[in-house]
């Protein structure tokens, strides 16, 4: 194939398009319309949080320092995986931590979530640099900066040649937990949402109790969190490339542009799952 | 990653095999509305085999993507296809008849909204992103409706939502014993990500065969139909799970040996390597 040089890799950030700009707007408040138009005020409410819900997920992953294959061969810093695969696993993992607090209220639950994602990336990076240093003997280097902006280490030193960096700097670490705490607060933000629309509409519409339609309201709820969880993740990767560092990565300024895009694909998607149980039994 | 991806040139043209993924698995998941036409189960497993023609489709569009090195890792984009086609899926799915026509539109209608977030926003400017998006949304949608079609023998909401248990040789309807309800429906979304993102994944490099990577697919396809025939003994008759059963354990044998072929036709060379004997009565 001839495009295998991906990209265009030009100097700087790109902005966004105005086309794309103006088309996010649009699609953002055609989303809040028509929600307000066949759920009212619930629906917005809604929606809001799932929009959200969906930006704190793509700002997020820019804070979880993703290696992917160089990290592994210990040639670049990060954990040795894809965005995809981290924000994934911090976000269900956030997700189940609030689902399972649910019941105690919205601010339990989110509260849940957030330490839900922010416990298994503290986990993860833990293991990452006791796996790095004790079984690899690779010192933690940033390669973008040269000295940890927390706790002021220096990193050319123990930088190898022809590398960008190894192992998994403090301000990586700080900066994975961070984002596997929002990753999970933004899971759970959506699904909340979606079970107050789903509780409050399914018992209408089939004739029965709440707690006999529980299992369905939850169930979807949660497959649709996770659904919009790894479609905001994928694009937040997109806007990634690859790998990234953490906070201190210059790739992290670029986190306006997941920003939008992930608010206005979380409010197409969202208006779908808020407006799913309209059609029952049209048909 | 920054690793270079390769793939293989020649092969069936991509938009041929777009028309036969796309014209197939909507035929296929309309032979499953056998089941109420009829009022039996037994033609459950056309939804899997539904599933495996979109997943066929689904493998190629990645192959088509992912050439243009995403930086982000091939599993990246089955999981934003997953991801946004359960949306889609289960919003069809309330339509009725309409739901897998209205399926294919809503995915359409969200990966679109992806591929322009991506390609305006995001600024990845990947000339095929809008329309491989928008493929791969179709994909994941049409993916996850055959396999729950399998699983509870029809396409429709209600059925994928109430369930039966017997209790002291009473039927009881229950809502928990369903597809939805029981979370059956997250065990496929993993089940349908997992063999979209496999194949490319395994196959690419140099030396890349379209024949060879498309057939991994089609056994990763019969490889989750195998899975969810046996989830559907819990949702259908006995004589139509072990119809669907012998449909993917049949279909799963005959790609992995055609795989394993075309493997040996594309090795450098191929040893048959027998498992070391212990020598009787000890060395």
């Amino acid at each position: 194939m001839s495009a295998l040089s991906g990209p265009a890799q030009t100097g700087g950030v790109q902005p966004p398009t105005a086309m794309g700009l103006i088309l996010s707007i649009v699609l953002i408040v055609v989303a809040l319309a028509l929600a307000f138009f066949l759920v009212q005020m619930v629906g917005v409410i809604a929606l809001v949080g799932i929009i959200i819900g969906g930006v704190l997920i793509a700002f997020g992953v820019h804070f979880v320092p993703v290696g992917g294959a160089p990290a592994a061969m210990g040639q670049a810093p990060g954990i040795a995986t894809g965005v995809a695969m981290l924000a994934a696993g911090a976000g269900l993992a956030g997700l189940f931590g609030g689902a399972w607090a649910a019941p105690f209220g919205l601010a339990v639950a989110l509260a849940g979530g957030t330490i839900g994602g922010g416990l298994l990336m503290a986990i993860t990076c833990t293991m990452v640099n006791v796996i790095y240093i004790f079984g690899m003997g690779i010192p933690a280097a940033s390669g973008k900066v040269a000295k940890d902006p927390i706790t002021g280490d220096t990193f050319p030193e123990y930088k190898s040649q022809g590398t960008e960096g190894h192992g998994l700097p403090f301000i990586s670490w700080v900066g994975g937990v961070i984002g596997g705490a929002l990753g999970g607060l933004g899971g759970t933000l959506i699904y909340l949402e979606l079970l107050d629309v789903y509780q409050a509409q399914l018992p209408v519409i089939l004739d029965v109790t709440v707690e006999q339609i529980a299992p369905v309201a939850i169930s979807l709820a949660g497959i649709f969190a996770v659904g919009m969880f790894l479609m905001n993740a994928v694009l937040a990767a997109y806007n990634i490339t690859g790998t990234i560092e953490g906070p201190h990565d210059p790739k992290f300024k670029r986190f306006p542009r997941a920003v939008i895009a992930a608010a206005a694909a979380s409010a197409v998607a969202g208006i779908f799952a808020i407006a799913l149980l309209e059609l029952v039994g049209v048909f | 990653m920054s690793v270079k991806v390769e793939v293989g040139a020649g092969g069936i043209p991509h938009n041929q095999i777009l028309i036969y993924g796309l014209v197939g698995s909507l035929v296929l998941i309309y032979l499953t509305y056998l089941n109420t036409v009829t009022n039996t189960q037994y033609f459950a497993f056309f939804g899997g085999l539904a599933a495996v023609a979109a997943l066929i489709w689904g493998t190629d569009t990645i192959k088509h993507l992912c050439s243009y090195g995403l930086g982000t890792g091939v599993p990246s984009a089955g999981m934003i296809a997953l991801g946004s086609g359960i949306i889609a899926a289960i919003f069809g799915a309330t339509t009725g008849i309409f739901a897998p026509i209205v399926t294919v539109i809503i995915a359409a209608i969200i990966g679109a909204v992806a591929g322009l977030m991506a390609n305006h926003v995001v600024r990845m400017d990947i000339p095929v992103m809008i329309v491989s998006l928008i493929e791969l949304a179709i994909v994941g949608a049409m993916t996850v409706l055959g396999l729950t079609a399998m699983a509870c023998g029809t396409f429709e909401f209600l059925g994928m939502i109430t369930g039966t248990v017997v209790i002291l040789g009473f039927a009881v309807e229950a809502y928990g014993a369903s597809v939805i309800g029981g979370s059956i429906i997250a065990v496929i979304f993993m089940l349908g990500a997992i063999a979209i993102q496999h194949s490319f994944n395994a196959c690419l490099g140099p030396g890349e065969q379209q024949d060879r990577t498309l057939m991994l697919a089609a056994e990763c396809g019969f490889l989750s139909m195998i899975t969810v025939a046996i989830i559907s003994f819990a949702f259908i008759g006995l004589l139509a799970a072990l119809v669907s059963l012998l449909v993917s354990i049949v279909g799963w044998i005959y790609t992995y040996t055609k795989y394993i072929e075309l493997a040996k036709r594309d090795a450098y060379a191929w040893l048959d390597a027998q498992p070391i004997m212990e020598p009787k009565g000890g060395a």
